[in-house]
């Protein structure tokens, strides 16, 4: 199961909407598809548009957990490159 | 008649491909970057990944990066947002003698609200002392600014030496690397660079935008207040395309670097051989061999270096005389003035800056007709001075 654990993580505590997407749409980018990254978000806003955005691209959303105030996220990079 | 440019360190061409990674977003993608619609991250995607591809050029962090409205604001915005920042801790400012002048009359202007600047010296190929560098820091220095090459003459300063300096003595550094960026290697690590300006424009982008890297850590004052854009460091609306341009610029820069490298600094050595070869009483200025790979440049004694640019210009060259914002202004370069040379040679300064596009038969041609144009402007001009006996030497 190791290749399946996150790639590498991005602390976007702290970035607002939609930079934290953004930011974490260009690492997404970089990596191959299937590979996972798991992006640190603020409560509120972020938690819910990181998710709504990397969902319309086609990615998925592997898990999401609260923990102190902020949300990891765990996302999939979609098999087919991004539209 | 063909036409041939010899003066990229003015100004580049923009890369075709620069241009096409540009163009959708004066026709697709033209929302604002600060807009949260699909049509704002459009815009926004665009702006972030040309952060990226220059923070991978500097060896940066994408966040360390700034845009700018052009390498003038960044320097501006280094020089004025250090001041203010570091106000009450002291007023006090390094720079060098061969500035360019958005680093040398911003210096003067911070002048007159209580600055206090050094200008450092330089020696006879142009190269600024890093040891000058440490004595000249006191307990008031608030900021170290040294280009990392000149613009006039092509001289690389060592700055990595100057920047280790700095840290030792926990004294900020800036450097404007408006001529290297994109043609010699930086890695702000390394170089222990705090503050680094750069241009578009010299490195095939557009022009109107430029950038300042920030290591994270340092903050200083901003230089354009508003909006919250740049991370709070510089408000307005970003120039989308412009940036998408430079990174782009950045981009393939960064590929090509040693290519390039090899094919303009064998152009240049072409010109400052033949030059030097064929007449007699020219001096090449600037550092014969630490010198941006682009650039030749010499003083012709006897002549004015603007009759020289004005009869290329009409053979079909376009060179410079000195800096291409000093050019039209008949007083002698104060970088040339500060190495050593007399006022009167200093005056007939021609620089030669090649280009990706140029290639060795256009430097023949130029080395047909630069010896015949040079006579004929001898000879007119009575005036003779043996130029050997009059230069610095070491
Ligand atoms: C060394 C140096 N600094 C700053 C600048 C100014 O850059 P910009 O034209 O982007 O304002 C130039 C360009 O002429 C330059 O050569």
């Amino acid at each position: 199961m190791t290749e399946r654990a996150p790639e590498c993580c991005l602390d976007l505590r702290g970035t607002p909407c939609p930079l934290n997407w953004v930011k974490t749409k260009l690492r997404l980018e970089e990596m191959e598809p299937g590979r996972r990254i798991e992006v640190i978000v603020d409560q509120g806003n972020p938690e819910r548009n990181v998710p709504r955005s990397a969902k319309m691209e086609g990615h998925r959303i592997v898990h999401a957990i609260s923990q102190n105030g902020a949300v990891r996220i765990c996302i999939e990079r979609a098999e087919e490159s991004a539209p | 008649m063909e036409r041939v440019y010899f003066d990229h360190a003015a100004t580049t061409p923009t890369r075709p491909e620069v241009l096409q990674a540009m163009l959708p977003y004066y026709t697709e993608h033209w929302g604002n970057p600060s807009s949260l619609h699909l049509e704002g991250v459009a815009a926004l995607e665009g702006v972030e990944r040309a952060r990226t591809h220059l923070a991978t050029l500097l060896g940066a962090d994408s966040d360390e990066i700034v845009f700018t409205g052009s390498g003038t604001e960044a320097d501006n915005h280094a020089l004025a947002g250090v001041a203010h920042a570091l106000g009450d801790k002291g007023d006090h400012i390094i720079t060098s003698a061969i500035e360019h002048h958005a680093i040398h009359d911003t210096v003067e202007h911070l002048g007159r609200v209580g600055v206090r600047a050094t200008h450092l010296p330089v020696d006879e190929a142009g190269l600024v002392d890093p040891d000058a560098v440490r004595s000249a820091i006191t307990d008031r220095t608030i900021l170290v600014s040294v280009m990392h090459a000149n613009n006039e003459m092509g001289t690389i300063e060592p700055i990595a030496e100057i920047g280790a300096v700095c840290r030792e003595r926990g004294v900020l550094f800036h450097t404007d690397a408006v001529q290297t960026v994109g043609h010699v290697p930086i890695d702000v690590r390394r170089m222990n660079i705090d503050l680094l300006s750069l241009s578009a424009h010299k490195l095939y982008g557009p022009k109107g935008v430029g950038a300042l890297f920030m290591r994270d850590g340092v903050t200083i004052t901003s230089y354009v207040h508003g909006g919250g854009q740049e991370s709070g460091r510089r408000a307005s609306t970003e120039n989308v395309a412009g940036i998408v341009g430079l990174g782009e610029a950045a981009r393939l820069a960064g590929e090509e670097m040693e290519q390039e490298t090899a094919h303009t600094s064998g152009l240049r050595d072409q010109i400052i051989g033949g030059i030097l070869g064929a007449i007699p009483d020219v001096l090449l200025t600037g550092h014969p061999t630490q010198r941006l790979p682009n650039s030749a440049s010499f003083c012709v004694a006897g002549i004015e270096g603007e009759a020289l640019l004005l009869d290329l210009d009409q053979e079909g060259f376009a060179v410079s005389t000195g800096s291409a914002c000093t050019s039209g202004v008949s007083e002698p370069s104060h970088v040339l003035l500060a190495l050593g040379l007399p006022p009167d040679i200093a005056r007939s300064s021609i620089r030669i800056t090649v280009g990706r596009g140029n290639t060795a038969e256009e430097v023949d041609r130029l080395l047909e007709v630069f010896p015949r144009i040079v006579k004929r402007l001898r000879d007119m001009s009575a005036h003779r001075p043996a130029l050997a006996e009059r230069v610095p030497h070491d």
